[in-house]
């Protein structure tokens, strides 16, 4: 803190704490504290509220003794016996309506109780949903690695810079344009009239419907998250000095000794970077299953999410619903800097 | 096998790998310009640009715009300075307080987008602020900030600490040395930076989708177009947006030759 007082002054220092705080604390951390909160309790009936309704039950029977009561106070000898009998029995009745009052508040006023079962839930079929929505994204990310190793370490080490220059611009393009976009153009493709059926057709074969059978989602992510393993892969095999692959080959390493020994270990933070984002785009998809499913197939998880807030109201499960997606991609950045051995300051780059 | 021959081989794999690609782009963009609809490259009826006409009178789609920009000139105005303000911090810890701050800061970027809309949502509806324009600038903020602390960071770590101190023995405030050295050093990044927050910004669906309630923005309006895919219209829209991102592309890669090539004459 003296430091930072030093480098920039008081005021400027104190700005930069309060901006950082407001990010860092009120963006970042508070809305996850909540979130995680939100998926621990649930308005519940308050506990005892049986015994509370047998007594609010009571009351209403004392109320109406208190009102016959009433009636055979008018036949009192004498007038001033019956305004003192009847003020007495109104003063009581005026208690007992304020008692009842007050417990069907206590009884009808939910509690929030502290629970785990948002997350039991979950049921077999969402719990099935989850699991296929986890198991796609994790082929989505194979599939891309062992798409994109190959095309990476060709564009950074077998093309002479300039032209790896020019073919990672060209590749910008598709990675920059939209999600959306690239996923409306397998929609497209896909469809049931669509350029691929058509084909097909000419080979006797269809129509298959992939979009209706929810295959089309997986075919869409994968095109749609692809890009994000190429550019780490390729910024990481760029560093690469060739003369390790050259030594290597000189001292009669074949090509997949070269790979195993010398390219991956030097590409680990690549690898990390591209298999976490890819698995992290499409375990989190909303765009893909919902353009590509258009309702008629099996939703996906982050539909699900989507519904429990959106439709069903839901917000404690919806909550809990969330937080078991962000544990199971925290759980995947964790297990992938375990497994390939970097730390958070080598991904970031 | 020999060299030349998996030469070969990866040079006809790279060929697939781009029309794989680009081909389905390619696609989306002929159906832009078919006059007929549904969006369609089996059934062709000829060129027109009536989809182009029918997207300018699309009032919806304007509204979305504006609320596209709205938030992203919000989100450059809270994106750039809270970024910064963490890198600044950054430099200024201890090892140990510095690497939990970096987590921290750096972790948005690891989250799924729809979380970080959602508990946004969850956190103002706490405060009884629901769902709209204002929960979508912060949720988008959250992560965008990381992007903005990331490049500061970088440039940062280029910046000559010798000329602030000098200016500081020469007796200039500390507020004086940051004004008129670190923040002219900065200015290029401050530039790229805004731009960088502005297309995230505009271009994001995912969070946004989460945390805008009943608002939309250009994005969302698209995807809930897309879903039955009734209007080439939205072809029409996507090809300016590949007009736009190649354009885009090209002054990017501009920008960062006529970089190399200052670099290189300092040098």
């Amino acid at each position: 803190m003296t430091r930072l007082r030093r480098s920039f002054g008081a005021p400027l220092a104190a700005l930069i704490v309060l901006l950082t705080g407001i990010w860092v604390l009120g963006l970042i951390a508070a809305p996850q504290v909540i979130m995680i909160e939100q998926s621990l309790w649930k308005m519940d009936r308050p506990a005892g509220a049986d015994e509370l309704s047998v007594q609010i039950d009571r009351l209403y029977n004392r109320l109406d003794m208190l009102a016959l009561d009433r009636a055979a106070a008018r036949t009192l000898s004498t007038p001033s016996a019956t305004d003192a009998k009847l003020a007495q029995i109104d003063a009581e009745r005026a208690a007992v309506a304020a008692e009842i009052a007050d417990l069907e508040t206590r009884e009808s006023t939910p509690v929030r109780t502290w629970t785990l079962t948002n997350y039991a839930q979950m049921g077999q079929a969402h719990l099935r949903i989850f699991a296929k929505t986890i198991l796609a994204a994790l082929a989505v990310t194979a599939i891309a690695f062992a798409v994109c190793y190959p095309i990476a370490f060709a564009i950074a080490k077998l093309e002479p810079p300039r032209r790896a220059a020019l073919i990672m611009l060209a590749l910008v393009i598709p990675y920059a344009i939209n999600e959306l976009l690239r996923v409306f153009a397998w929609q497209m493709i896909l469809n049931y009239g669509g350029p691929l059926n058509a084909a097909l057709g000419l080979l006797g074969i269809g129509p298959v419907p992939f979009l209706e059978s929810g295959s089309g989602v997986f075919v869409a992510m994968v095109y749609a998250y692809i890009l994000f393993m190429v550019f780490p892969l390729y910024n990481v095999l760029e560093t690469l000095d060739m003369n390790q692959i050259e030594a290597a080959r000189d001292l009669g390493a074949k090509t997949w000794q070269i790979h195993r020994r010398i390219v991956l270990p030097h590409a680990r933070p690549g690898i990390a970077v591209g298999c976490i984002m890819t698995f992290m785009l499409s375990a989190g998809s909303y765009s893909v299953p919902y353009i590509m499913t258009r309702g008629t197939a099996a939703p996906w998880f982050a539909q699900l999410v989507y519904n429990r807030f959106f439709q069903a109201s839901d917000w404690n499960v919806g909550a809990a619903y969330a937080v078991s997606l962000l544990a199971v991609c925290t759980g995947f950045v964790f297990l992938m800097m375990r497994l390939l051995k970097v730390r958070l300051r080598d991904i970031a780059k | 096998m020999t060299r030349t021959g998996s030469g070969l081989l990866l040079r006809i794999y790279m060929g697939v790998f781009f029309l794989y690609m680009f081909l389905p782009l390619a696609i989306m963009v002929a159906a832009g310009f078919n006059d007929y609809s549904p969006p369609s490259v089996t059934v062709w009826k000829g060129f027109t640009l009536h989809w182009f006409t029918e997207l300018w009178q699309d009032r919806r789609m304007w509204s979305g715009l504006a609320n596209s920009v709205l938030i992203a000139g919000a989100v450059i105005a809270l994106a750039l300075p809270m970024g910064l303000a963490g890198a600044l911090l950054l430099g200024r810890l201890g090892s140990r307080a510095a690497g939990v701050l970096y987590t921290a800061m750096v972790s948005p970027l690891l989250t799924p987008g729809i979380i970080l809309g959602i508990s946004t949502v969850i956190f103002w509806r706490g405060l009884d602020v629901s769902a709209g324009l204002f929960t979508a600038i912060l949720a988008q903020t959250t992560f965008i900030a990381s992007y903005t602390m990331l490049m500061f960071m970088a440039r940062l770590q280029r910046q000559d600490g010798a000329l602030e101190e000098a200016a500081l023995d020469l007796g200039a405030t500390p507020f004086q040395a940051f004004r008129r050295i670190t923040l002219p050093f900065l200015r290029p990044t401050i530039l790229t930076a805004a731009v960088i927050a502005f297309l995230q910004s505009f271009e994001n669906y995912n969070t946004t989708m989460f945390a805008i309630g009943g608002e939309h923005t250009l994005v969302t309006e698209i995807g809930s177009r897309m879903r039955f895919g009734l209007s080439p219209a939205i072809n029409a829209l996507g090809i300016l947006f590949i007009l736009a991102t190649v354009a885009f592309a090209l002054a990017w890669a501009a920008l960062k030759a006529h970089e190399r090539r200052a670099a290189e004459q300092a040098t």
